[in-house]
């Protein structure tokens, strides 16, 4: 089976990656360590961010899954049309691609954050949604693509040989293994999605560093504030980590082993 | 026999790989029942003219009648004509992410809107057929090459096709397994089914063939019986390949 190596976002334990199991241990028996004692040693500071911040993961979350959501949505229409042999579906698609690879994120929040504003008023939320999920699109178009074209040319011959069209090829016989090649780099995906909400916390979306800085202009405790805010990000990224490689893991079922 | 239609009747056919021409001007009439085997070098064309019975492979010119249906014409439904010929490939291409069983009543159920009970009963009298009914739950990857082929072969009977094209359906077994899988197509020749077959075994061609295709240079040598064909072979070309394989 190939791999598709997108790397970004955190990597995915594989289980017979060893050395990576046990400093996912290390990490994570650490953080949530930390995450105890921090608070204990100190409740006035790290106690009182730890307790601020929540409602911020809440918003994290949602903002997370909806673009993920979206962005798999789009993702699958641009990497349709990145193979397709329609022109136009498959220029549109190359320039989508193009055009958001070309622009930093943040650039790419503002920008459709205030463009929005312009057209309709959307609560900040959606906004970033949006803004997050065209960015992401781009991406997991990349990961469809590569995911489709991964899987060998003879599955899709059987399938039109017995009558099924294009469209029944694709969602009957490509899409289900395509997406056993696709999960892993989708996952790296979603987490360095997760990663890169925070920075919609400069939109007015009060995400876990929107929070955290609210909570840090008041009490001025910066280094602590911030310091649990990385924890905090770090205990989520490792948990999520640990649940994509387990899943990778069962979508393998019909693979010799 | 000869006094009905053909089932497949190729005319004038040319085909061109971009400037490459990988068929000159072929023409073949297949009647119901019949069993052609299609010889030939590595390189004459032999799969071309298979995919092109079922449109795998577009033709430049010429016309490919299949069943009253006509290939080129533009009101035709290749899907519809596809479903009623069956396909066997040289590397198996069974969908791997689906049981055996899966494999023969998804097309059944998705094409042919079979009930999904009748589809598999179906596919378990075929498998029975093919004699890999123990395996109807195992995933394609952990069968041999042998059975996995013949599972192909009970896939493509499960739309009921009329006609049945192999490509090389032994060429990558180990010789073990060759055996199994040509019985399950003695078999079906027996049946009287229509059959196009591209292979490299003599001893079958023998056997089962009604007409043997010799092909080079994208264009059909000689057709001939296999008696006439392996016994006094005309052509100079043809002489030359039954030196080199026997
Ligand atoms: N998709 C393709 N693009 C370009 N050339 C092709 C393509 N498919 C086949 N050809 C060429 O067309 C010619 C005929 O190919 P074909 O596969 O029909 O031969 P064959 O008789 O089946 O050979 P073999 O015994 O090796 O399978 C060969 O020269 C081959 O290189
Ligand atoms: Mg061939």
């Amino acid at each position: 089976m190939k791999k598709i190596d997108i790397g970004d976002g955190a990597a995915i334990p594989s289980p017979d990656d060893k050395q990576l199991l046990s400093a996912w241990w290390i990490a994570f028996v650490g953080t949530i360590a930390l995450l105890i004692a921090l608070p204990i040693y100190d409740p006035d500071t790290y106690g009182a961010v730890l307790a601020f911040i929540p409602d911020g993961i809440q918003v994290t979350f949602e903002v997370t899954i909806l673009s993920i959501a979206l962005a798999l949505i789009i993702g699958l229409i641009t990497g349709l049309g990145r193979i397709s042999e329609n022109r136009i579906f498959n220029l549109l698609a190359s320039l989508y691609v193009e055009v958001v690879r070309g622009i930093p994120l943040l650039v790419q929040l503002f920008y459709i954050y205030f463009a929005l504003g312009r057209i309709v008023q959307v609560p900040d939320i959606v906004a970033a949604v949006i803004a997050m999920s065209f960015c992401y699109g781009a991406y997991m178009g990349e990961v469809f693509r590569a995911g489709i074209m991964s899987i060998d040319f003879g599955q899709s011959e059987a399938a039109l040989a017995q009558g099924f069209n294009k469209a029944q090829t694709m969602r009957y016989v490509i899409l289900p293994q395509a997406w056993r090649t696709i999960l892993p780099p989708v996952g790296n995906e979603f987490i360095a999605l997760l990663k890169d909400t925070s920075l919609v916390s400069i939109l007015a979306v009060a995400d876990i560093l929107r929070r955290g800085r609210e909570y840090a202009a008041s009490s001025f405790d910066y280094f602590e504030t911030y310091t649990i805010i990385a924890l905090v990000y770090l205990l989520i990224t490792l948990i999520l980590s640990k649940l994509l490689a387990h899943m990778e893991q069962r979508l393998n079922y019909y693979e010799k082993r | 026999m000869k006094n009905v239609d053909p089932i497949i009747a190729i005319h004038n056919v040319t085909k061109y790989y971009d400037r490459f021409r990988a068929l000159n001007n072929v023409s073949l009439d297949i009647f119901p029942g019949e069993k052609v085997v299609v010889l030939g070098p590595s390189g004459s064309g032999k799969s071309t003219l298979l995919r092109t019975i079922n449109q795998l492979e577009t033709i430049d010119s010429g016309t490919i009648i299949v069943d009253e249906h006509n290939l080129g014409d533009p009101g035709e439904d290749i899907h519809k004509i596809r479903m009623n010929m069956g396909m066997v490939f040289q590397s198996f291409n069974l969908y791997r992410h689906k049981t055996v069983l899966e494999n023969l009543t998804l097309a059944p159920i998705k094409l042919r809107k079979m009930h999904p009970d009748e589809a598999k009963s179906l596919a378990m009298v075929l498998l029975e057929k093919v004699g890999i009914s123990d395996k109807a739950a195992s995933y394609p990857a952990m069968l041999s090459g042998g059975q996995q082929q013949r599972v192909a072969i009970a896939r493509a009977l499960a739309m009921e096709p009329k006609i049945m094209l192999f490509d090389e359906p032994t060429s990558a077994l180990d010789p073990e397994m060759i055996g199994e899988v040509l019985e399950v197509m003695v078999k079906l020749a027996q049946e009287g089914m229509t059959m196009i077959v591209v292979t490299h075994e003599m001893g079958f061609a023998r056997e089962v063939a009604d007409k043997i295709i010799f092909m080079d240079g994208g264009e059909i040598i000689e057709s001939e019986t296999p008696e006439r064909f392996f016994e006094n072979p005309s052509q100079e070309r043809t002489i030359k390949f039954l030196e080199q394989i026997l």
